[in-house]
């Protein structure tokens, strides 16, 4: 099955970049790439019920990772947070709420808001989700499964580009855990992400707890995925929890790294090297000793894969 | 054959209408429909519970069962407006002061906008105090044009229930079983900053008429004279000294 194309007018791409043809800007570098980082180092994402303890003890991580949207308020505890974590770690923004998959134009207020937040935090690396959650003004505030067809994919890409244009510097995108496949895909989500990889310079922050959901509630083969991934673009890593729900996978991101995860992750570090890589846990957050751990597990594999890694 | 733009906004209305044979055809497996309810669940999981973090004291008024079927009303036909959930719920109060099924609580649609006050006040922009050095300026100022600028975390809320006792003896903290007449008379409050936590101050009458005038951008003797209709003793010193303290007043225009 192919989407019906009748009536869908392609978008003009805009760019910084001269280029007449869509094709010359197929394997173009992003102008932005590489200019920014967190160290090849495990981190763990920063939440509240963590604040006072992390600014106390000032535990020995690489790197923190936050929700983008969580900081979007005008002042207040959280902003005030951020700045002092911020000038002793690395940080990380990742977003959950911009929706580079939907139709239509970026929200432009939602922009502006990730603009000033990377102007006032100036992290290292900035990351959304390949998915979609708002149709218009109305929002699922979720991360939803796109069709991956030669249409989604045009509607990525100039979202992807209009973002890295806006804020000048390179985003990296996310595989997202599934529960559905569309019918009318055109492509694997390997072939896709690449793809999107390819045409936007974007990085890649491959979820492999993701990977390894997609695998078990869609079949979807993880070996052949990490090798149709662009090594070169793989710019971080998240490892996190699931639960079982009769036949399938949730990922829920409240408890520890399960242990066929950390094998594919062992897998992934042969093939992309040290990468910075996020242990995530957003329900039932446990004590920071425990999040602690997984990330030593995980530092503990990237010095046994490549024992010249920081 | 559809579109890209139709599947996203057909799926988004069988997620809000909780219908997943709208969208079932687009989706391969057999067992789709459990397949389609896990988004269904996500969404409406995820958004009741950001309501049940802004407005914990209507949640525990109403019990966790009546929370969660009046929030499922409001997910949707308010369908959340931002990407950033921290913004979802602006309009509980207005749909709770509707909702049939709490008719009988009168007090509880300004118990929720005093929730949502709190929640605006807690991420509003910071402010520094008035400087000292600009007080020479004020001491001179014609009260006839002068104007204070409030802090941008202050809110103000005039209620006819007693909704800052409904609001503290269901703090989680007060540990309290006592019980609030809702026919005790209302509540003038300043919802307001101090560090970084929200206090809610009660207010006279006539402080919260000064404050709302001037608020809304009114001249400090407009504002003066409305405080005074409401109280003919209002004392002006003590109350501008007082609110510059406490960096309610923040600012000024000659």
């Amino acid at each position: 099955m192919r989407p019906n194309r009748d009536g869908f007018v392609m978008a003009i791409r805009h760019s910084g970049i001269d280029c007449t043809a869509d094709e010359e800007c197929q394997m173009r570098t992003t102008p932005f790439a590489a200019a920014h980082t967190v160290p090849a180092l495990p981190g763990i994402g920063l939440r509240p019920p963590h604040y006072q303890q992390i600014l106390q003890e000032q535990p020995r991580i690489g790197w923190f990772e936050v929700h983008s949207e969580n900081y979007f308020g005008a002042g207040g505890q959280p902003l005030h947070v951020l700045e002092r974590i911020r000038g002793t770690y690395p940080l990380s923004l990742h977003g959950v709420g911009l929706s580079l998959g939907s139709t239509g134009p970026l929200a432009k207020r939602h922009l502006q808001l990730l603009c000033d937040l990377i102007s006032r935090i100036e992290p290292g690396l900035v990351s959304e989700h390949l998915s979609w959650g708002r149709v218009g003004p109305r929002h699922l505030n979720d991360l939803l499964p796109l069709p991956y067809t030669e249409e989604a994919l045009d509607v990525v890409c100039d979202h992807i580009d209009e973002v890295q244009e806006r804020i000048r510097r390179q985003i990296l995108v996310e595989n997202i855990s599934s529960y559905i496949q569309f019918r009318h895909s055109t492509m694997p989500e390997a072939e896709f992400i690449a793809g999107v990889a390819r045409r936007t310079g974007c990085g890649i922050l491959l979820d492999v707890n993701n990977l390894y959901v997609n695998e078990a509630n869609h079949g979807l083969d993880p070996v052949s995925y990490l090798d149709a991934m662009p090594a070169g673009a793989i710019r971080e890593i998240h490892l996190a929890g699931h639960e079982q729900l009769g036949s399938l996978l949730i990922d829920t991101h409240g408890t520890r790294v399960a242990a066929p995860v950390w094998e594919l992750y062992a897998r992934a570090v042969d093939r992309f090297g040290p990468v910075p890589t996020l242990i995530e846990w957003d329900t039932d957050i446990p004590p920071l000793d425990v999040l602690l751990e997984e990330s030593d597990h995980a530092g503990d594999i990237m010095r046994a894969r490549h024992a010249f890694a920081s | 054959m559809h579109s890209l733009h139709e599947l996203q906004a057909t799926f988004a209305t069988a997620i809000l209408e909780r219908d997943s044979s709208r969208i079932d055809w687009s989706v391969g497996g057999d067992n789709r429909r459990d397949r389609l309810a896990i988004y269904i669940g996500n969404v409406y999981h995820n958004l009741r519970e950001a309501l049940r973090a802004v407005y914990p004291t209507v949640d525990r008024l109403v019990g966790q069962q009546f929370f969660d079927h009046a929030a499922n009303r409001y997910i949707r036909e308010n369908p959340s407006q931002s990407g950033d959930i921290q913004r979802f719920g602006d309009r509980f109060p207005d749909f709770l002061a509707n909702f049939h099924a709490a008719a009988s609580l009168g007090y509880l649609a300004d118990t929720a906008t005093l929730e949502w006050l709190v929640h605006e006040a807690f991420h509003a922009a910071d402010h520094a105090p008035l400087a000292f050095s600009q007080l020479t300026d004020l001491a001179g100022a014609a009260c006839t044009t002068l104007r204070f600028r409030l802090h941008p975390a202050c809110r103000l809320f005039a209620s006819s229930f007693p909704v800052l006792k409904i609001w503290q003896v269901n703090q989680p903290a007060a540990n309290s079983d006592e019980t609030v007449d809702a026919g005790a008379g209302g509540d003038w409050l300043l919802v307001h900053r101090i560090g970084f936590a929200v206090d809610i101050q009660p207010l006279h009458a006539a402080e919260f008429a000064m404050l709302d005038a001037l608020r809304g951008g009114r001249a400090v003797d407009d504002a003066y004279e409305l405080a005074l209709q409401q109280d003919p003793a209002f004392a002006l010193g003590p109350f501008i000294e007082r609110r510059i303290l406490d960096s309610t007043i923040v600012g000024f225009d000659l």
